[in-house]
């Protein structure tokens, strides 16, 4: 069992329940270590304070804050944990939202809820929830605190148990003015119906597992190279598939590849 | 117009369309910079070897991959960037999937996509298409030297890139121990629970909740600039474990149905 990042309460209406967060995702990615170059030893980070050229341990270390006066404000972490205590073990929910309405935008960090401990009235009311969210297709949303940032999540079953997602606030998204392409000119409907014919052409079921992550393939690969000592060197720009210049052409060409392809 | 990040042209077959990709995360956390509590003085981060406690230029620091105990293979920063692949300048659309099939938790962080150089058109007709099949596009894309997944759907009216988690990096449920209660919640008990989420349902609207912690923070800050004392406050007590879900149900609905009255 991995170690939970969080625990606290989850609340529903006058129902609190217990939980331990677990992260769902698990980093596979490659990782590397620093070292010096002349002995290939570990490298240490170590923290000074820079004003006394001393070191310091972790326990001495506060947060600044500047001012708009050039002056700072230290707090403390004793400081810092007076904030919306509440927040910071309680997961309220507040309402339940549809979850067709909620654009992937807003997702940040998925997790797993479980049940904190085994007592008999956390385990039934986390059941109950997992049985009445279950049989709906409504998410929770609700807010917590964790690690001195605040999260919007959206809480619904996965694989039989709570699936917890947090989610950005709504003016952390930038806003999208200037983006979109000027004017309200459609594409012609000879166009759209070869677009649609050509994405239902090369559309699949979404199986994540189609999708191996090649750059990790690759970096091993390099890695084993390295080992065996034998030299690595970049590959080439690859000659580009580089697109039909007239999109109506390139379209019946696509189409014609895709629909002859199968 | 903020800068875009990168500028490319998404594949799809023989169709290209030019895109540029920006940043749609723009942090509010409120940001602090590490300081020596005795003296208020900003905290360095030096770099020593661990083997002969000298300080060391980050111009002699490498890395370093382990291959076993304290044994490194040490890439060059061109042996890394030799495994990003040479395809730098476009998303090569593999597939297209549902959209509402693909479940959040493979969504990984969120970019927006304008029209690049002469695109308006093959944007426009991308952007028509996807929204009208509700699909999304599945492909591949090099940024910063390393290959992603990425997925590419309509947001307004314009169109989002998501870098992708892939599978092997998403825990399932089954991954994690779930205890079962010796008795379950009983069918009177679901049926009260779906009652009262339902009474809780709304219109999801994103600009209705605001970061009130931040705003905490900021409070504090303010507080502590004008010297006050910062306390502690109480500790509440832990919840006991009760079991009886039926009176917390019954006693939630009632609240719900009094608030209701009250507006």
């Amino acid at each position: 069992m991995p170690r939970s990042l969080w625990s606290g309460s989850l609340s529903f209406g006058l129902i609190n329940v217990p939980v331990r967060l677990f992260s769902a995702r698990r980093d596979v990615g490659v990782h590397f270590n620093q070292l010096h170059e002349a002995d290939g030893a570990r490298i240490e980070t170590r923290r000074y304070c820079k004003e006394e050229d001393k070191q310091v341990g972790y326990d001495e270390i506060g947060s600044g804050y500047e001012l708009e006066d050039g002056g700072q404000v230290v707090l403390s972490d004793e400081d810092l944990a007076t904030v919306a205590p509440r927040k910071t073990r309680t997961i309220d929910i507040e309402a339940f939202v549809d979850l067709a309405e909620v654009e992937p935008v807003y997702f940040d960090h998925p997790y797993f809820l479980l049940p904190a401990g085994d007592g008999e009235g956390a385990l039934r009311a986390y059941q109950l929830l997992v049985e009445t969210m279950g049989a709906s297709e409504r998410a929770a949303l609700g807010r917590f605190v964790m690690r001195t940032k605040e999260s919007l999540v959206l809480i619904r079953v996965r694989d039989g148990r709570l699936a917890l997602t947090t989610m950005l606030f709504h003016d952390e998204l930038r806003p999208r003015d200037g983006i979109a392409p000027e004017g309200a000119k459609k594409p012609a409907s000879k166009a759209l119906d070869e677009a649609v014919a050509l994405i239902e052409a090369m559309s699949v079921d979404w199986d994540p597992a189609r999708y191996e992550d090649r750059y990790r393939e690759r970096l091993y690969d390099v890695i084993e190279r390295k080992k065996a000592g034998k030299t690595i060197k970049a590959p080439a720009e690859e000659k580009e598939t580089s697109p039909l210049p007239d999109l109506m052409a390139a379209l019946e060409e696509s189409l014609a590849a895709a629909r002859g392809g199968k | 117009m903020p800068r875009s990040l990168w500028n490319g042209t998404i594949l799809v077959a023989a169709m290209g369309v030019p895109v540029k990709l920006y940043s749609a995360v723009q942090s509010q956390t409120v940001s602090f910079k590490e300081v020596h509590l005795e003296d208020g003085s900003p905290i360095e981060h030096r770099r020593f070897c661990s083997a002969e406690e000298v300080e060391v230029p980050y111009k002699e620091v490498v890395k370093g991959f382990e291959v076993g105990e304290n044994e490194y293979v040490v890439l060059e920063k061109d042996e890394i960037t030799a495994a990003a692949g040479g395809r730098t300048r476009y998303v090569d659309v593999e597939d297209f999937v549902e959209a509402d099939a693909i479940d959040p938790v493979y969504y990984n962080r969120a970019y927006y996509l304008g029209p690049g150089k002469d695109g308006d058109d093959a944007y426009r007709l991308l952007h028509a298409a996807l929204s009208k099949t509700g699909r999304a596009a599945i492909g591949r894309f090099t940024f910063h030297n390393k290959e992603y997944l990425a997925a590419i759907v309509p947001l307004g009216d314009i169109l989002a890139l998501h870098t992708m988690n892939f599978a092997d990096e998403v825990v399932s449920g089954g991954d994690l121990e779930l205890a079962e209660p010796q008795r379950g919640p009983t069918e009177r008990e679901v049926k009260m629970a779906g009652a009262l989420l339902t009474s809780l349902h709304e219109d999801f609207e994103p600009d209705r909740y605001r970061d009130e912690y931040r705003e905490a923070v900021l409070d504090l800050i303010g507080r502590k600039a004008a010297g006050e004392k910062i306390e502690a406050p109480a500790e509440e007590a832990p919840a006991e474990d009760d079991d009886d879900l039926m009176a917390a149900l019954q006693a939630s609905l009632d609240a719900g149905a009094q608030k209701k009255k009250g507006r």
